[in-house]
């Protein structure tokens, strides 16, 4: 009772994480439902008393991962990806911030996947970085560099654009 | 300005050690370069925060809630699991989990509140109040400097208590109130109605801060004393 429970309270955060990472409201809510059929099914693993909040993000977010390699592999190409490497050009990414200005959407998606999940967790779902660091399974290293680059890059397209 | 970028960033996200933040945050008094870009690190958090807010506050799928609910389904059909469990426990079980039920049912009325199901925030220990469920998992782990907007039991000021005890203020749909560490457990010092109705808010807040210092031994924890009193287990220090 307790566990599903615990998981109705955490649903709206990880809505929002979900939203978050496939910028998709039903592709969202698709990942949510797969997190929570694995979470009941594998609840044995959650040691009672560590944090379930944890344990629910790092599903989604492994969930999520295997579907994009899927994807990958599947030959569907994401066109976003494409335009990962055009922010950082100089010229184009001028024409990108005046394009894009005020849409945190568009700018998200033009962060690749291992930035915008550390850009998730830590700015928006409000982790600190070792809890972050747990939930992506990477050192801490790796989420402060990949927070980094993702914020210099949201913060050229939106900062100067007002 | 003298600080890389992700030193700022580390600033920004409450991840310095209290030493370094504030020498930071003196050198912005006086550094236009460094506030300035102290408040566009600010505003970028802001505005991604702000942005995804509202998916908060959609109602949830019933796709989703129907999960845990069919689940949850199972629990309530108590005639059934109780059958069950007399079988394999002789009876003890169901006859405890009564006892337990009506005990919660009792304390709910006593302490003037809604009765709160099996998840109480508070539970009656050698005739005490105490901390219990969500609330005494929050006070157990959660840190004021870094809680998630929307957690369901919000710490406030966590400071030392004349007596040395670690005491924690908290707020929560419940109750509000100050704890403090009592062995393994959280004993409730004060408690308010819970401050969820936005009205009660301030006026809770402003009590508890009011309580909270009449009862501090010198300053609240700042963030890495939090963390650091955390992870020792909430032990009362040397010397007290």
């Amino acid at each position: 009772m307790r566990f599903e429970e615990e998981l109705v309270e955490l649903l709206p955060r990880l809505r929002r994480f979900a939203r978050g990472l496939t910028r998709d409201a039903s592709d969202a809510d698709d990942l949510c439902q797969a997190a929570i059929e694995r979470a009941l099914k594998s609840r044995e693993q959650w040691q009672q008393g560590t944090r379930l909040d944890s344990w629910m993000y790092r599903i989604t977010r492994n969930l999520w991962i295997d579907d994009r390699r899927a994807a990958g592999r599947r030959g569907q190409h994401d066109p976003i990806d494409d335009a990962v490497t055009q922010v950082a050009g100089d010229g184009a990414a001028e024409v990108e911030a005046g394009a894009l200005a005020g849409d945190v959407d568009s700018a998200m998606a033009r962060l690749p996947d291992e930035q915008r999940e550390v850009v998730m967790l830590v700015l928006v779902e409000g982790y600190a970085y070792r809890e972050a660091a747990e939930i992506l399974d990477v050192p801490i290293g790796t989420v402060t560099s990949r927070l980094a680059r993702g914020r210099e890059t949201l913060m050229h397209i939106l900062g100067e654009a007002a | 300005m003298t600080h890389d970028p992700a030193t700022i960033a580390a600033f920004v996200d409450g991840e310095l050690d209290d030493l370094t933040a504030r020498r930071i945050e003196r050198e912005a008094a006086n550094d236009a370069a460094l506030a300035a870009e102290i408040r566009r690190q600010r505003e970028l958090k802001d505005r991604l925060r702000s942005h995804f807010a509202p998916v908060l506050d959609e109602p949830l799928p019933d796709r989703l809630t129907q999960l845990l609910r069919a689940e949850a389904a199972v629990d309530t059909s108590l005639a059934e699991r109780r059958a069950a469990r007399q079988a394999r426990f002789g009876g003890q079980w169901g006859a405890m989990q009564w006892g337990a039920m009506a005990a919660a049912l009792v304390l709910g009325l006593t302490v003037g509140m809604q009765p709160w199901g099996p998840a109480s925030p508070v539970a009656v220990e050698s005739g005490a109040l105490v901390a219990s469920g969500p609330l005494a998992n929050a006070l157990d782990t959660q840190l004021a400097s870094n809680q998630p907007a929307d957690a369901a039991t919000r710490i406030g000021l966590s400071f030392r208590a004349q007596d040395g005890r670690y005491c924690r203020s908290f707020e929560s749909a419940a109750v509000d109130g100050i704890a403090c560490r009592e062995g393994e457990g959280w004993t409730l010092e004060q408690t308010l109605r819970g401050s969820q109705a936005t009205d009660y808010r301030q006026a809770s807040s402003a009590s508890l801060a009011a309580a909270a210092a009449a009862m501090m031994a010198g300053e609240p924890l700042d963030a890495e004393g939090e963390r650091a009193a955390r992870d020792a287990g909430w032990k009362r220090g040397r010397g007290e």
